[in-house]
């Protein structure tokens, strides 16, 4: 399979954009993630390290307070459990009452975390040279430019890889309200049903999900362009 | 930080949910997550392998190396270890047959794992049938701190029969220790210096150390004792000396104070004896009794003498002879009260008996398969009355016991089997001689027997006859052997209650014609394709390979299967007669632990490796 390159990835707009940021961010921890030169969109995909991330936080705006962040690295063929991580983050305000009771994380768990700088610190590093893996990536790749611009008044640019789309995108059907949701689609995989709802739950959620569509589009010799988030 | 999703899975599996949390923590770091699409090969046979595996979700089917045989692995279930464990290729292939999630451990994590927890080894013990001989050791050492009437609990100082011990000296010459043994009737010396024990001498280092070697009889004993003994101090447990003497496969033991002096010898048969000591009085209470009557309600202890042994964590082999015992007992108890109710025998005859009580192998719910063969100077006109009195009493005598009427009329009330010795061989010489493929299964029992009561020598006779044609008899060798070869493992069944969701076929494992009966064919084919006089299946097993009729491995393997496979029959029976249900020899599989199936899978694994090659040996060429 085929697929055309995003528009908004194709040449040197991406690039710009990506140069903009690292001059931005110069002189700031996030400087270490510019440095290391972004995977070209037409390396094979079993070239490419990815991390699979996962935010949890007190809203879905720019200004949402991050509560937690979980990752775990992988590539093509598997998932790497040595390098899941969960960090509890430090609020900055009181919490909003619906995230405690979807996450039950309660003010003074959270007051227990580490200060978002810290964290975002050690998260970008570690992102330097891969791609990033959500599912709804678009909520992640908004908190990590939110939270990039919050610390280093810098922008993040990645390249983002999206479950929910490649479904869309591979396997397109009719489907219910809620039938992209990460659980649904796991569970329409087989894959096992998971309780817990922490950050890093959801990154390894989402990172065998992965595997799991790449092996049932059977596709060979994938480019990192086949797989990216469309815009 | 815990990996929350990861750590609940392992908790819920053997051998990691009986590790510490901080251990599960420290693998859980460790893993890697693939993910198979139904149908891909996830390990090669033939390769380097450097993972151990864990299916996660969905379902891979082991395909064991060079056979048509495979077994299917479900959620928590491991594969991949072999290999690792064993520093060699890989055996088997692996396949996935659903879409699978894989958890995998690379193999330096896995072996520094395996070395560190106990656990862990036990689990995963490299050889599979090894796994087996463990499973039945701690199934049987769980059973025995279970609680219930625990002669295994009690201290060895009160299983000690004799109140002082007779000891020599290493300064002693063999010749004054020997004659010490000889007087005290005894097969073992402790040799003791300075009031403590300092080494050990038996019968058999007599043999073999001194006799063997024409050592001098004024050697001194200190050069050919077996110093520093293992020992076992008073007030240890009997299950202690028990588990000590199947571990090192020593039958004597010394005991020992605090201060290391010698208090006395513990015999295997002392230990046996204690555990065995209700069969022995029901047996003494059958041969005291009046009449058939008597012998009925004596037998009926039979059944509580299951639960006692098993209780006890007698093995199978040993519940298996004393239950024979027993049926031994009431056959000739109820003999010898009929020939006391019609006289004397007007000819000699031998009382035959067939199958698991010929072969010593009996269990619970055991019905009766007998004969007569009478001598070759009976006369029908003149004698006919009286056997056919003697049978009838005999028979209807083992009903009332328990051992019901044989569905298959092989009892002695039958004219068929009770006839003189020439009619005997002849019916033999047409079973050997003309094997009708139909009929072979039928006829097999008849290949186990013994004679209990009467003229055995009649029975000997008749075996060695035997023997000699089916030594001689390459197609009836091969109808037997195909027809043993044709008795299918329920491999298949086990694949498909394996996984929960997918459990459609049957409801009830039998023990006895599944898994017990092809052992037992196995050793059968054994002795009549080597002439073997024996016939206990164990004792057929290991003639066999002396003979050179099977390796020496392969005869251990198979015995602890049939250990293993009986074990579980006898346990089962003796919940059924606690519950207060007739003992029977169905399983509902549902009943057994994943740790039961885990190794009744492996054992059905080795009896279909051997029912492989005994077809391939002997049913060559026509089948």
């Amino acid at each position: 399979m085929r697929l055309a390159v995003p528009s908004w990835i194709s040449g040197r707009l991406w690039r710009r954009r990506w140069e903009q940021a690292k001059e931005k961010a110069a002189g700031t921890p996030l400087e270490i993630y510019y440095r290391a030169s972004p995977p070209a969109e037409d390396v094979e995909l079993d070239e490419v390290a990815i991390i699979a991330l996962d935010f949890e936080s007190d809203g879905l705006g720019e200004d949402a307070a991050l509560l937690e962040a979980g990752w775990v690295g992988m590539d093509l063929a598997s998932i790497d459990l040595s390098t899941a991580r969960r960090e509890r983050i430090r609020a900055r305000d009181a919490l909003q009452e619906t995230a405690v009771t979807i996450h039950q994380i309660t003010d003074s768990q959270a007051a227990k975390g580490r200060p978002e700088k810290d964290v975002v610190d050690e998260l970008v590093e570690k992102l330097a040279g891969k791609i990033i893996l959500a599912h709804f990536a678009q909520i992640e790749a908004g908190f990590l430019n939110a939270v990039c611009q919050r610390q280093y008044d810098a922008p993040f640019v990645g390249h983002f890889v999206c479950t929910m789309q490649l479904e869309q995108r591979w396997f397109p059907k009719e489907r219910a309200a809620d039938g992209l949701r990460l659980g649904k689609l796991r569970a329409a995989y087989g894959l096992p049903q998971y309780r817990a709802h922490d950050g890093l739950t959801d990154a390894i959620a989402c990172a065998e999900l992965f595997l799991a569509q790449l092996a049932r589009s059977g596709a060979k010799d994938l480019k990192l362009s086949d797989i990216l988030m469309r815009g | 930080m815990e990996i929350e999703e990861i750590l609940s899975f392992l908790q819920r599996f053997a051998p990691f949910r009986d590790l510490p949390e901080q251990v599960l923590g420290q693998i859980s770091r460790r893993m890697e997550i693939r993910y198979f699409r139904a149908g891909t090969t996830i390990i090669e046979a033939e390769r380097e392998n450097s993972h151990f595996n864990i299916v996660r979700s969905g379902a891979v089917e082991l395909r064991i190396g060079g056979t048509a045989l495979n077994h299917r692995l479900g959620e928590g279930q491991c594969f991949g270890y072999p290999s690792l464990l064993r520093g060699d290729r890989t055996r088997n292939q692996v396949v996935a047959l659903e879409d699978s999630l894989v958890y995998r451990i690379d193999k330096d994590n896995f072996l520094e794992l395996h070395a560190a927890h106990k656990a862990v080894q036990d689990f995963f013990h490299a050889d599979e049938t090894r796994r087996l001989r463990r499973a039945v050791e701690s199934l049987r050492s769980s059973r025995e701190t279970g609680g219930g009437q625990m002669q295994l609990a009690l201290p060895v100082r009160d299983l000690l029969r004799r109140n002082s011990v007779t000891s020599g000296s290493p300064d002693m010459t063999i010749a004054e220790c020997a004659k010490a043994m000889a007087d005290a009737d005894v097969s073992t010396l402790p040799i003791c210096g300075d009031d403590r024990l300092v080494g050990i001498i038996t019968d058999k280092d007599l043999r073999r150390r001194v006799l063997a070697h024409q050592l001098p009889y004024d050697s001194l004993v200190g050069e050919i004792m077996t110093a520093d003994p293992i020992t076992l101090p008073e007030n240890e447990q009997a299950l202690a000396a028990k588990l000590i003497m199947s571990r090192h496969n020593i039958h004597h033991l010394p005991v020992v104070d605090s201060a290391g002096k010698i208090k006395g010898v513990l015999s295997a048969n002392d230990l046996l004896t204690r555990l065995g000591m209700n069969a022995l009085h029901v047996i003494a209470e059958i041969n005291a009794a009046l009449d058939a009557e008597a012998v009925a309600v004596a037998a009926q202890k039979l059944e509580q003498v299951i639960v006692h042994l098993v209780g006890n964590g007698v093995d199978a082999d040993h519940v298996a002879r004393f239950v024979s015992a027993i049926g031994e007992a009431v056959h000739i108890r109820l003999l010898e009260l009929a020939e006391t109710e019609l006289g004397p025998p007007p000819v000699p005859y031998a009382l035959i008996v067939f199958g698991s009580l010929a072969r010593r192998e009996q269990a619970g719910g055991s019905d009766q398969d007998n004969g007569f063969i009478l001598d070759d100077s009976y006369d029908a006109i003149k004698h006919g009355a009286y056997f056919s009195g003697l049978a009838q009493r005999l028979c209807d005598g083992l009903n009332s016991a328990g051992y019901v009427y044989c569905p298959g009329d092989i009892m002695a009330t039958n004219e068929k089997w009770r006839k003189p010795l020439g009619a005997w061989l002849e019916q033999y010489r047409g079973w050997i001689e003309n094997p009708d493929p139909d009929n072979v299964l039928n006829t097999t029992i008849f290949f186990d027997m013994r004679g209990l009561a009467g003229k055995t020598s009649l029975v000997d006779q008749l075996r060695s006859q035997v023997l000699e044609w089916s030594v001689a008899n390459k197609i009836f060798l091969s109808f037997v052997a195909r027809a043993a070869a044709a008795t299918r493992v329920p491999l298949g069944f086990f694949r498909n209650f394996l996984l929960e969701h997918d459990e459609r076929e049957g409801d009830v494992l039998d023990l006895k014609h599944q898994a017990i009966a092809p052992v037992v064919d196995i050793a059968r084919v054994h002795a009549l394709a080597h002439g073997l006089p024996q016939v206990n299946s164990l004792e057929r097993l290991a003639a066999a390979s002396a003979a050179g009729g099977m390796s020496g491995e392969g005869e251990a393997d198979l015995a602890d299967c049939f250990e293993f496979i009986r074990d579980t029959r006898f346990r089962h029976q003796s919940r059924q007669i606690t519950a207060g249900d007739r003992p029977t020899n169905n399983l509902d599989p549902k009943s057994l632990s994943g740790f039961e199936r885990e190794h009744l899978k492996d054992a059905f694994k080795v009896i279909q490796t051997h029912l492989d090659s005994i077809s391939r040996s002997h049913a060559g060429g026509i089948s």
